[in-house]
């Protein structure tokens, strides 16, 4: 094949004895990508292409140039991965995502109708690659933006979107414009995906009065209303549906209904209290979930290099009781232990079994119903920012909502 | 579309007419992308709604199709059944093909002679009338340029594709339409042809032809609405009509013919528009407060109801809206019902609905209208009354060009209007499933699948026996292996053919007139004429309390069960007693003497009973006493006369 055939360009193929046109999209080490007239792709094996010979060159059609920032009230979409926008060029069959306000009005034309838009992405990695560090950056943008008292929509991958919420409430306390987060189940390049309606849903959050952070997704399969969750009590709950967000042990904050009006229940409102970033998080914290055959080895291993260890007990908030003197041994060295449930509904109490009862003996800290991720990122939060005597002081009192005394489910 | 028709033969009369066929079949097994099952009509459990939305890399990209049906902001309801799951709910991507469908898939593309992809590559076709979940149709091309023999000439086959199958419409609730997602995901082998067919006429055939070459597989789903066309047609002058959703061979034929004389007539109209001061500048009247329409229910209670009435000129339409083969003005109401506007009413028609010839002038001299022009009448929100006119305007521009290219659906009386004919520029890869390699020794292995071709099965029916067209015949409804086990078992192939072919001439056969039929067949009285004449209960009985009876096995396909004392057998498709056992029964006969030998020898033909007993130990119930004594006694013989020399 000829070096000058670029994606795009027009070619005739020879082919197991017959030939056809089409447009060449593609080539690696086995298969080369030809896409027909009619549409489809073909892959074909290198090996049996008799020749590849060039027709015509490619001519990219031109982006329109036509600058729209919509109307309504200003919200800043801040980018971290994850495509919630994206427009297809259906002539080479790519996709590709929104970057500048321009190709996000012009992929959600609809977002003009509600609002002015700003655009910025700030990070493209996929959610699951996500660190504590990206954490404090997307916290210090969100910052400089709810400064100018412009509502904030991050978008963001669902599969570690929960961690991310519950940072960002802790590291922003008295946030003096709406922090909403919002993800897609669906690439937005499918004409059903749930993206459309969740960004809509989360910026006319951003422009509301509401002082957490929360986030906006799906309720149900249907595409006739979102939950607004609070960002320190959700959970992805399922692989791959629409609606896999839950509010774990509380209600959701509020609802948006499909004409895009709000109805609260309980929320925080944007409060006088003066707005303050806190900028770090310590490194030195872990999660780790319970299992019969859990090696005492693995346990030391884990608690030795941390200073700070979040439990997902069974049930109530239980590990093996051989554990308990290991664990009075770390708490004793000055280490924090909190105690969740891997169940995730209900609340831990470890006053009801003796392995409770020795476990809290131990120095073991019983956190409530808080879910293991937010006593994650709330203990990294604790242990970055004060001293170890606050941080264990503070671990188990209600912060930012993550805590609740009543549980009516 | 001209064409300069060089290689035509000399006997062919002049003819630019081109057609093209799209055929469907649905493939048994489980859907495409899951393991539901591919029954339809099961039970519902629960519905939820949905919205789509389109974007492309720029505007002028989106598709004309796609945008039409998007602007109508609809909603969609689905029911979901037990046939359908979070892959259906578009809840959890798509999982791999099944084995058996893309072999199924790869046998027709090899049976319609086409090269065979290396890897399949599966694409995402938008449609988004709501009819897919996702908003797109999976679909990927399996076999191109291949090559079927028609009567008369070849027809190219420009490609064979697995895509799945839509929702089917339950209803439409104003703004809302109701889908139900047990039809979703069904897999759909689609063969395409070049527009080489000439008349309507051929068309069907060619689809026959197809349809029965395919169903050779036999992996095609049988139910009534598992076939379906679409077509492409275009005339001289013209251009490119698709037509939509042809639910059966006999429907080919009309809707072409109907579709060509629409085609004529419209051609027919341009040339007369030509020397008309026709024009798109529609003089708008509101003529809500007017006296004309009091008669007229529809006006009259529209008004009442806050809709406005309007008059407006149609300049140079006179006498082409509707007069004899001229039906513009049904081509204006049927753009417009597409939409949700309907009522429009034109002079042409009136005086008709309560207006009067009176009425019908004063309208015309309060519009300004001259002598060519025509008027337009309608009852209507004031604020939809500027589509209504942009809608009219283009239809009119049209009309001077011929035929629109455009996609149109098939109805009782020919076709209707759907949209404007889709581009091609509106798919793009599916990433959720990995390409799938069809290397050379799978191919090979799956060649080695390959059902027998139509011409050989018929001139193997031909040759027992059975009249070439009941052969046709029993191919089509797939029962050609029955018939030719039948005619082994009992011989009389006409009357085999006959038999069988009443047997299966509804779909579902019908059980009683089978088991009247087979009970008056037992009985040695095969009448020669009228079979569907009888009826009475019973089954076709066989020596040895054996019967042979019609029913619904497991996957609920019809087929003969053997049924003596001991066992129930499905003969169905391997409906070969005799070929294949009687080899049996000598060996079991040479195996029991070859133990015997010296009783034999010893006692001669006085060892017969005892032989004869050990012998029915292993054949009984699976063959007539009669003939295991038979090559009993000839085979005891053999030993005997062989020891004597």
């Amino acid at each position: 094949m000829s070096d000058t055939i670029e994606s795009g360009d027009k070619v005739e193929v020879q082919w197991k004895g017959t030939k056809f046109s089409g447009m060449f999209i593609s080539k690696d080490e086995k298969v080369t990508v030809i896409k027909l007239q009619n549409g489809y792709n073909l892959s074909l094996e290198n090996s049996s292409i008799g020749s590849i010979s060039l027709l015509s060159k490619f001519v990219q059609r031109k982006f329109s140039e036509e600058k729209v920032t919509g109307e309504g009230k200003r919200v800043f979409v801040l980018g971290t991965g994850g495509t919630i926008a994206s427009y297809v060029d259906y002539e080479t069959g790519a996709v590709k995502p929104a970057e500048t306000p321009q190709e996000m009005l012009h992929a959600q034309p609809d977002l003009a109708k509600i609002a002015s838009i700003g655009t910025e992405i700030i990070l493209n990695i996929l959610s699951e690659d996500m660190q504590k560090a990206d954490w404090i950056n997307i916290a210090k943008k969100v910052y400089e933006r709810i400064s100018e008292r412009d509502g904030v929509v991050i978008t963001h991958g669902t599969d570690v979107l929960s961690f991310t919420s519950s940072a960002l409430s802790f590291l922003i306390e008295n946030p003096k414009a709406p922090i909403v987060f919002t993800a897609s189940q669906r690439s937005p390049d499918r004409p059903s995906s749930d993206a459309f309606f969740n960004l809509k849903g989360a910026v006319r959050v951003a422009q509301s009065d509401v002082g957490q952070v929360c986030v906006v997704m799906h309720s149900s399969t249907s595409d006739d209303a979102l939950d607004i969750h609070s960002g320190v009590r959700l959970r992805k709950m399922h692989s791959s549906r629409r609606d896999a967000f839950k509010s774990i042990n509380s209600e959701p904050i509020g609802r948006v209904d499909r004409d895009l009006r709000i109805q609260w229940r309980k929320y925080e409102k944007i409060n006088e209290k003066p707005m303050k970033l806190y900028d770090k998080l310590s490194e030195k914290v872990g999660l780790l979930y319970f299992y019969p055959g859990l090696s005492e080895e693995l346990f030391e291993k884990f608690a030795q290099v941390n200073d700070g260890l979040i439990l997902a007990g069974t049930g109530l908030g239980h590990i093996t009781n051989r554990f308990a003197s290991r664990v009075k041994e770390y708490t004793s060295q000055g280490k924090i232990i909190g105690m969740t449930t891997q169940c995730l509904y209900g609340a831990v109490d470890l006053e009801v079994y003796t392995t409770g009862r020795n476990l809290l003996e131990a120095g073991v800290i019983p956190l409530h119903d808080m879910l293991p991720e937010v006593a994650y990122t709330k203990l990294s939060f604790l242990l970055g920012n004060f001293d170890v005597d606050t941080a264990r002081n503070l671990l188990d009192k209600n912060l930012r909502g993550e805590i609740s005394e009543r549980r009516t489910e | 579309m001209t064409r300069i028709s060089g290689g035509r033969s000399l006997k062919e009369e002049p003819n630019d007419t081109k057609i093209g066929l799209e055929i469907h079949f649905q493939v048994k097994g489980r859907k495409l992308f899951c393991e539901c099952l591919g029954e339809e009509s099961v039970l519902e459990l629960g519905s939820f709604e949905r919205k789509l939305s389109v974007v492309s890399g720029e505007k002028s990209d989106k598709d004309a199709a796609a945008m039409q049906e998007s602007s109508k902001g609809k909603e969609y309801e689905y029911i979901k059944t037990e046939n359908s799951c979070l892959v259906e709910m578009d809840e959890e991507p798509p999982h791999l093909p099944g084995r058996e469908t893309l072999e199924t898939a790869v046998v027709v593309s090899l049976i319609m002679g086409c090269r065979i992809v290396d890897n399949v590559h599966f694409m995402r076709k938008i449609v988004i009338d709501g009819s897919n979940t996702s908003g797109f149709q999976r679909t990927g091309i399996i076999g191109l340029h291949g090559n079927f023999k028609g009567n008369s000439r070849n027809i190219g086959i420009t490609s064979v594709t697995l895509e799945e199958e839509a929702c089917k419409k339950v209803r439409e609730e104003g703004e809302k339409i109701v889908y139900n997602l047990d039809r979703l995901g069904i897999p759909l082998i689609e063969i395409s042809t070049d527009p080489d067919m000439r008349s309507p006429k051929e068309a069907r055939e060619v689809a026959q032809s197809i349809g029965l070459a395919v169903k050779q597989s036999g992996m095609i789903r049988r139910e009534a609405s598992s076939i379906r066309q679409d077509l492409n047609v275009s005339i001289k002058g013209g251009n490119r009509v698709e037509i939509k959703g042809v639910q059966s061979l006999s429907q080919i034929e009309k809707v072409l013919s109907k579709e060509i004389e629409r085609q004529e007539s419209l051609i027919e109209i341009a040339n007369v528009l030509k020397g008309r001061a026709v024009s798109t500048g529609l003089l708008l009247e509101d003529l809500t407060n007017s006296n004309y329409f009091k008669d007229y229910e529809l006006f009259s209670k529209g008004a009442k109801s806050g809709k406005k009435i309007f008059g407006f000129t149609l300049p140079g339409l006179s006498g082409v809206l509707n007069n004899g083969r001229f039906r513009l003005g049904k081509e204006i109401a049927e753009r417009l019902k597409v939409v949700g506007i309907g009522g429009f009413i034109h002079s042409d028609e009136l005086p008709n609905y309560g207006i009067g010839e009176n009425e019908k002038q004063e309208i015309s001299r309060k519009l300004g209208s001259k002598t060519d022009d025509a008027f337009g009448l309608i009852v209507l929100e004031p604020t939809k009354i500027e589509v209504c006119i942009e809608i009219i305007q283009n239809r009119i521009k049209d009309a001077l060009g011929g035929v629109p290219a455009e996609t149109r659906g098939a109805t009782e009386n020919g076709t209707r209007y759907l949209r404007p004919l889709a581009g091609s520029s509106r798919m793009y890869p599916e990433t959720d499933i990995p390409l799938i390699r069809l290397d050379p020794s799978y191919l090979k292995e799956v060649e080695k699948k390959l059902p027998p071709t139509v011409e050989q099965r018929v001139n193997l029916l031909e040759a027992l026996g059975v009249p070439r067209q009941e052969a046709f015949n029993s191919l089509w409804k797939e029962y050609d292996d029955v018939l030719e086990s039948f005619v082994n078992e009992f011989g009389n192939p006409k009357i085999c053919a006959k038999f069988l072919s009443v047997v299966f001439s509804s779909e579902p056969p019908d059980l009683q007139k089978a088991k009247t039929l087979i009970n008056r067949f037992s009985k040695g009285n095969i009448p020669s004429e009228s079979l569907e004449s009888l009826y009475q209960d019973g089954e076709f009985g066989l020596s040895e309390n054996r019967k042979i009876m019609l029913t619904k096995n497991e996957s609920l396909d019809f087929t003969l069960i053997l049924k003596d004392q001991h066992e129930m057998k499905e003969i169905g498709v391997d409906f070969k007693i005799k070929s294949e056992d009687t080899e049996k029964l000598v060996r079991i006969i040479e195996s029991v003497i070859e133990e015997n030998k010296s009783l034999i020898k010893e006692r001669g033909e006085g060892s017969f009973k005892l032989i004869m007993g050990k012998v029915m130990k292993e054949a009984r119930g699976q063959f007539e006493g009669k003939e295991i004594s038979e090559l009993l006694t000839k085979k005891i013989r053999d030993v005997i006369g062989k020891s004597d020399n």
